[in-house]
């Protein structure tokens, strides 16, 4: 879906009104080149009776979420608790999963789907701490769609009874439209970001359910005040839950550690 | 910028609807965006218009409807309209407990031209 994502690459494109605006290109006689464009009132020869209405009325994202749907059913049936985990770069997902791999790998199967626009740090970092993992390189893609982790699922083995956790490309905008097909959503903030996240970007905070706020160790140093972010975020997302965690020094991780567990419990009901 | 990976889906449905109903072009597309959707509706404009050059919607007018959100205010229950997701109610400034509608995002009709 997202190889014509054209964000910052607007080379191959041509620019398109959709009005009736035509583009000239002139060459004047002391050799200069120049294009405008202007618009012009027509009057159409043609008949409109050969126009008709189509009555359309599909979800632009339906493709999206019924891959989604796939995908969720594929997690039930084979009883995998799948967590989303979003976020603006650099809050610390990806050392949160290094932790909890170390932490759960002993007792639970854990496989990590890593979203970013380039390279395969982040796949290597969670091979490295125990998990295995695929990467997905969006390009210039700005967030994981459903039909990226259906093919990712396809090349993991995911075995029954495990967890898998999806590390989506780094971004607080784009990942909230589009479902995965996950359990749960967690979005993740570190306390060197602003108290008013929550009301920047309402539509990610709306969509998760469980928030943690990373790097705790770092709160004496900077004016983030958890209370106060919170109380933002419940203005967005009254059932949003919290966890502070460090996952540097370790402090609170166990928290987490516990609403996985308690997740993968709740996901084996279905 | 999902904008442009969303105007490819619209593309995608424009594509097989013309196909069904066997049209010749289309002359317009109408699309409803609810103002909560998280959809930049000038963004999204602008990478359809970028993405249809050479396909069935060339020369088609993008019809943008706006779809306002209706909060339900946790403090009176009044309704109120929404613009964006962190208006509150202009009664008592209160955040909504629930919102109905706004998140709209779909192609609602095409108006095709045929042989």
């Amino acid at each position: 879906m997202c190889e014509t994502c054209g964000c910052g690459k607007p080379e191959g494109f041509t620019i398109h009104e959709p009005k009736h605006t035509h583009e000239h290109e002139h060459t004047h006689e002391d050799g200069h080149t120049h294009t405008h464009a202007h618009e012009h009132e027509h009057d159409h020869a043609h008949e409109h009776s050969h126009e008709k209405v189509i009555n359309v009325n599909i979800d632009i994202l339906s493709q999206n979420n019924l891959t989604a749907q796939m995908n969720r059913r594929f997690f039930e049936g084979r009883k995998v608790l799948c967590l989303n985990m979003v976020s603006s770069p650099g809050s610390g997902k990806t050392t949160i999963l290094e932790k909890t791999i170390s932490h759960l790998i002993s007792s639970r199967k854990l496989y990590v789907i890593e979203g970013d626009q380039q390279t395969l740090i982040d796949s290597e970092r969670i091979e490295k701490a125990g998990a295995p993992a695929i990467q997905i390189n969006t390009g210039s893609g700005c967030h994981l769609d459903a039909h990226m982790i259906e093919s990712a699922i396809k090349k993991l083995n995911i075995e029954p009874n495990s967890i898998l956790f999806i590390e989506n490309v780094g971004n607080l905008v784009c990942p909230a439209m589009f479902d995965l097909g996950e359990y749960k959503r967690v979005i993740v903030i570190s306390v060197t970001e602003g108290e008013d996240k929550p009301l920047k970007y309402p539509n990610m905070f709306e969509s998760s359910h469980l928030c943690i706020i990373n790097k705790s160790d770092l709160l004496p140093y900077v004016d983030f005040r958890p209370e106060e972010f919170m109380k933002n975020a419940a203005l967005i997302n009254l059932h949003l839950e919290f966890i502070t965690v460090s996952a540097k020094t370790g402090e609170g991780m166990s928290l987490w550690y516990d609403w996985i567990l308690e997740q993968f419990d709740h996901s084996q009901d279905h | 910028m999902h904008e442009f990976s969303l105007a490819e889906e619209v593309l995608k449905i424009a594509r097989q609807e013309a196909e069904k109903n066997k049209a010749l072009a289309v002359s317009e597309i109408t699309i409803e965006v609810g103002n909560m959707s998280g959809i930049e509706p000038d963004a999204f404009k602008s990478a359809l218009g970028l993405l249809s050059d050479g396909s069935i919607l060339e020369n088609a007018c993008i019809n943008i409807l706006r779809i306002k959100g209706k909060g339900i205010c946790v403090t009176c229950g009044k309704e109120f309209e929404m613009d964006r997701r962190v208006d509150t109610c202009p009664i008592c400034n209160s955040f909504p407990s629930e919102i109905k509608g706004g998140n709209e995002f779909r192609v609602v009709s095409l108006i095709i031209e045929e042989e």
